[in-house]
């Protein structure tokens, strides 16, 4: 009896494993821990970095991630891209891949989506068009302008973006690698319009970054090797700063790159996007973190669980006496 | 007597890098503008400053040399600070200007920044809007300008030298250096190799399964499926991956056994029909090749993992070959696998996805095991001379690592700078 | 003919390719350029023959009612459908790529969804790989299980309330003993990848000609 209770235990049936986590996957989102996220050096030196950085300096972020990691890079995507909003800094988005492209969009949505508390009031290009007119590009004087002609920032809004100035969406094209290879030299030979068809060199961002050497920092966020490109192709040829963000499963893989000087930091995982999420609050950007914070208490649990399932099978391969038997039952179905 | 090629090439090589170690200086690092070229910092309207009415010395000694190991489209333009040097609380930087050598006035054109502090040196010719051409004869001409908008120019000075491009990067040297050695070790074996020399290779479980895996499909009358990877032709774990689709693809032919294929990318795709076609055709069969058998899925990551799983969970292979390159993806394939009863031979040089597919595979070749099937496969003797040359390759690696591992400690212990000298020895940063 | 064209393709290209690299000359990057503006152009030809692929595949199986062919169906018809909506009809009709037209939609409330399902299978499959693969077996075994607990625990909050040295120590085998062995895995990698670029471009591996090979 006791012989088969083990040999039951360690032979358990997977759909109870996923039935399990399934359950402490959700319950989380209903009774949230709220347990305290601290921030580890590899993001931390990000945070710092593009806490370095203010309307003089150019970043770009590109969305090099497709739907299925988007739970985990969208986060971080976000994070970064709303500390540079914030920062005033300018920010140019690119996409390694058609899915990538409907990523950007979607996060670009999510950043200044008015229903979402401290979000960005996008000023589109053609609106600030006369103020270009007068020669106001200057950040500073833009916004001084813009706010004198009665223009109010709406209550839950963090500030405003002006199209053109704060930011360009450049969006995908083909053979990305080639394209980040042009872009050391021109980026508007890569992009002569941004995707909503406004001439990139009329843009005062551009003409004050014309190709990836003006550029401060490039932001990748992927869930393939698709961030390898920046390294070898702007981070190697031009010493270009580059930011990782990586799914959990990856970012190992990249650690080397940081010690090597390679790469000034990485967000590994959601684990990574909520410590940025974290330092922005501590820094007071944002009252409150976003959604890869909430994620980290799914994380707890799951964790927890799946040490408990090793615990398990440990207790019942011991117990069961099958360390001395040397012989195991696979558990395939 | 046969250590005495490779062993010869090193000393050579050593002797080389070393002198090349000793003689390279590294440029000194050039900062870049990193403000708008039209617009220069001001502050809000001062009174004049103190060096109004001062005859202030403008900047001068213009040097303009190319700018070496480019394409010709680059100056490096220096120059000597001037009078504004007094008035560090006013100066806010330098203005470069530039012209083709006998314009007009008008034909000045800002091709530069340097704020105070960057130094007295830029290189010309990033600014795309602003190119440098090659063998162009420019002339230069440099201002010093201060917080009210003022500035103080140079005489224009005609370039020294003209931009011209180089035939060989310098920076590279050591590069080269390592890719001879390295490439003349794989040639060497090559060379042994079709002399016949007998060369050893240690046996590999996952390459010696293939059979049995292919056999055990065959006697339960299940198909395999081989999947080659998620990546694109261009990369090498896909085309190790089609090279032993080739050989099970055979294997395959001559057992009649139903074979599913896969593909992420359509160029792969065209490949790997061909490489099945080719199988079938050598095995004597041409007549039993399924045109169905080798497929393009879709190029979307989960959704190519998706249709897989379905293919696994219908069909039921008996056997699961996943040779190529894999990503987060792969423990989702290989579970499903493994819950529909298949055996599963795994290679992928993927390191972070290795642990998902050695919990959950039969057999898993790793890394450079995938590279070295097809010569596992083949028996052929160049196959095998690669094998070893690589081998060679890799001894070398190890003597340089160790030789770094004990300076690292001398360093430590007798407080000297050993690790650096070999650090400059063996490293190289090319930049454009 | 149909071996030797290929052949001398990669030959001649491979040899440029390696000795382009030295060159910082005009001329060098001109090469360069002009090889490397082939890949999309071959991609997207590529694309054509991929999709003509999985369209004859499928349509077959919906044509012989072959088992699970409305599968088969609900592969073909977003395939064409979807870029017509994007592509060609008008935003009058719902058309276009912007919100709120049908490809939006497709791609934000489906696309987006399942993708991101088929990633979470990962949690459920990890459970389960863990529950069978980590047991102490072997000396080996049981340092695979500590560490994988330590890394584990250090990444969650709750591992830090547990132990604060959860954290310092996980990290410290991430940075040290995992880069150390990835670093070695990684040169061994690279060096396969340079043999088998000789390979490949002195013609002593053929296997990627196909039918062509030997």
């Amino acid at each position: 009896m006791k012989e088969n209770i083990w040999s039951r235990m360690l032979n358990l049936d997977r759909r109870w494993i996923f039935l399990l986590i399934g359950v402490v996957c959700t319950v989380p989102f209903f009774v949230p821990f709220g347990l305290p996220v601290l921030p580890t050096k590899n993001v931390i030196s990000i945070f710092d970095y593009v806490e370095t950085l203010g309307p003089e300096n150019a970043i770009f972020v590109s969305f090099d991630f497709d739907p299925g990691t988007d739970p985990e890079n969208m986060p971080m995507a976000v994070a970064i891209t709303r500390h540079a909003f914030a920062r005033n800094i300018p920010v140019f988005f690119t996409a390694n891949a058609p899915l990538a492209q409907g990523m950007l969009e979607a996060g670009f949505t999510y950043v200044t989506n008015p229903n979402i508390a401290g979000y960005f009031h996008i000023v589109s290009w053609q609106e600030w068009a006369p103020y270009r007119e007068q020669g106001i590009t200057r950040r500073d004087r833009l916004q001084a302008a813009w706010e004198a002609d009665g223009n109010v920032l709406p209550e839950n809004a963090s500030g405003w973006v002006f199209e053109g100035r704060d930011f360009a969406k450049l969006g995908y094209l083909p053979a990305f690698a080639l394209v980040i290879m042009g872009m050391t030299s021109s980026i508007e030979a890569q992009y002569p319009e941004d995707m909503n068809g406004n001439p990139l060199a009329q843009m005062p961002m551009l003409q004050e970054h014309k190709n990836l050497r003006d550029v401060d920092l490039a932001a990748t966020f992927s869930g393939s090797a698709a961030c390898m490109w920046w390294v070898l192709y702007a981070g190697d040829t031009i010493s270009l700063p580059i930011a990782f963000g990586v799914t959990a499963v990856s970012a190992t893989d990249y650690t080397m790159y940081i010690q090597s000087g390679q790469l000034v930091g990485q967000m590994g995982g959601l684990r990574g996007a909520a410590e940025y999420e974290v330092l922005l609050q501590e820094a007071g950007y944002f009252e409150h973190p976003d959604r890869a914070f909430i994620g980290m208490d799914v994380q707890n649990a799951a964790h927890l669980l799946i040490l408990f399932f090793i615990i398990l099978g440990n207790i019942a391969y011991f117990a069961g006496g099958f360390h001395k038997k040397g012989a195991l039952l696979k558990g395939r179905r | 007597m046969t250590l005495k090629v490779p062993l010869v090439l090193l000393m050579l090589a050593a002797a080389l890098m070393a002198q090349t170690g000793e003689t390279e200086e590294q440029a000194p690092p050039v900062e870049e503008p990193t403000i708008s070229v039209e617009e220069t910092p001001t502050l809000s309207p001062e009174p004049l400053s103190p060096h109004h009415g001062v005859d202030l010395a403008p900047p001068g000694e213009i040097m303009v040399v190319d700018n070496p190991d480019d394409a010709g489209d680059r100056l490096i333009v220096s120059f000597q600070p001037g009078g504004e040097t007094e008035y560090p609380e006013y100066f806010a930087g330098y203005n470069v200007y530039r012209r083709v050598y006998g314009g007009t006035e008008d034909d000045w054109q800002l091709v530069g920044i340097l704020l105070a502090g960057e130094g007295t040196a830029m290189v010309d010719g990033y600014d795309p809007d602003y190119p440098v051409l090659t063998g162009e004869q420019y002339e230069y001409m440099v201002s010093a300008f201060f917080l009210d908008e003022t500035q103080v120019f140079s005489a224009p000075q005609k370039a020294q030298e003209v931009a011209s491009g180089q035939w060989f990067h310098t920076g590279t040297t050591r590069v080269l250096i390592t890719c001879a050695l390295f490439m003349g070790l794989i040639f060497f074996f090559f060379g042994r190799a079709k002399r016949g020399a007998e060369m050893y290779l240690r046996p590999i479980a996952g390459i010696e399964a293939i059979d049995e895996a292919i056999g055990r499909a065959t006697e339960m009358g299940k198909p395999i499926l081989f999947v080659p990877g998620l990546s694109d032709i261009s990369d090498v774990a896909t085309i190790a991956g089609l090279t032993i689709l080739g050989r099970v693809a055979r294997k395959v032919a001559e057992y009649q056994t139903a074979l599913i294929v896969p593909n992420r990318d359509p160029i792969v795709y065209t490949v790997a029909e061909e490489a099945v076609k080719q199988a079938y055709l050598e095995a004597g069969r041409p007549d039993s090749y399924d045109s169905n058998s080798v497929f393009f899925l879709t190029q979307s990551q989960f959704a190519f993992v998706a249709g897989v799983n379905g293919i696994m969970v219908r069909q039921k292979p008996a056997t699961n070959f996943y040779m190529g390159m894999f990503w987060a993806e792969s423990l989702i394939l290989a579970e499903t696998g493994s819950l529909s009863g298949a055996i599963q031979i795994a290679g992928t040089d993927a390191v972070v996805q290795l642990p998902f597919f050695i919990t959950t595979c039969d057999y898993t070749l790793i890394g450079e095991e995938l590279y070295a099937a097809s010569a596992y496969l083949s028996r052929e003797p160049m196959q095998m001379g690669s094998i070893k040359g690589l081998d060679a390759c890799k001894a070398i690696l190890m003597v340089i690592i160790t030789t770094g591992i004990i300076l690292a400690i001398v360093d430590m212990v007798a407080e000297t700078r050993t690790l650096a000298w070999l650090q400059n020895l063996v490293t190289s940063h090319v930049t454009d | 003919m149909k071996r030797a064209v290929p052949l001398m393709i990669v030959l001649v290209g491979g040899i440029l390719m390696i000795i382009q690299y030295f060159i910082p000359h005009q001329i060098s990057q001109d090469v360069k350029d002009n090889y490397t503006i082939w890949i999309p152009i071959i991609t997207a030809f590529a694309l054509v023959l991929g999709v003509g692929s999985l369209t004859r595949l499928h349509g077959h199986k919906v044509r012989n009612r072959a088992p699970n062919w409305p599968y088969s169906l609900a592969v073909l018809l977003p395939l064409y459908l979807v870029p017509i909506f994007g592509l060609l009809l008008p935003a009058s009709m719902a058309g276009g790529r912007d919100a709120p037209s049908v490809f939006h939609f497709a791609f934000m409330h489906i696309q987006v969804p399942i993708q991101s399902t088929m990633f979470s299978l990962l949690a459920f499959y990890i459970a389960s790989a863990a529950f069978r693969a980590f047991r102490a077996k072997s000396m080996l075994a049981t340092i695979l299980l500590l560490t994988a607990v330590v890394v584990m625990m250090g990444q969650v909050p709750i591992g830090e309330l547990l132990g604060s040295w959860f954290p310092r120590v996980g990290l410290w085998i991430i940075d040290f003993p995992n880069n150390a062995a990835k670093r070695a895995i990684g040169l061994g990698v690279g060096f396969g990848i340079l043999a088998t670029q000789l390979k490949i471009i002195f013609g002593v591996e053929r296997n990627w000609l196909g039918g062509a090979g030997d």
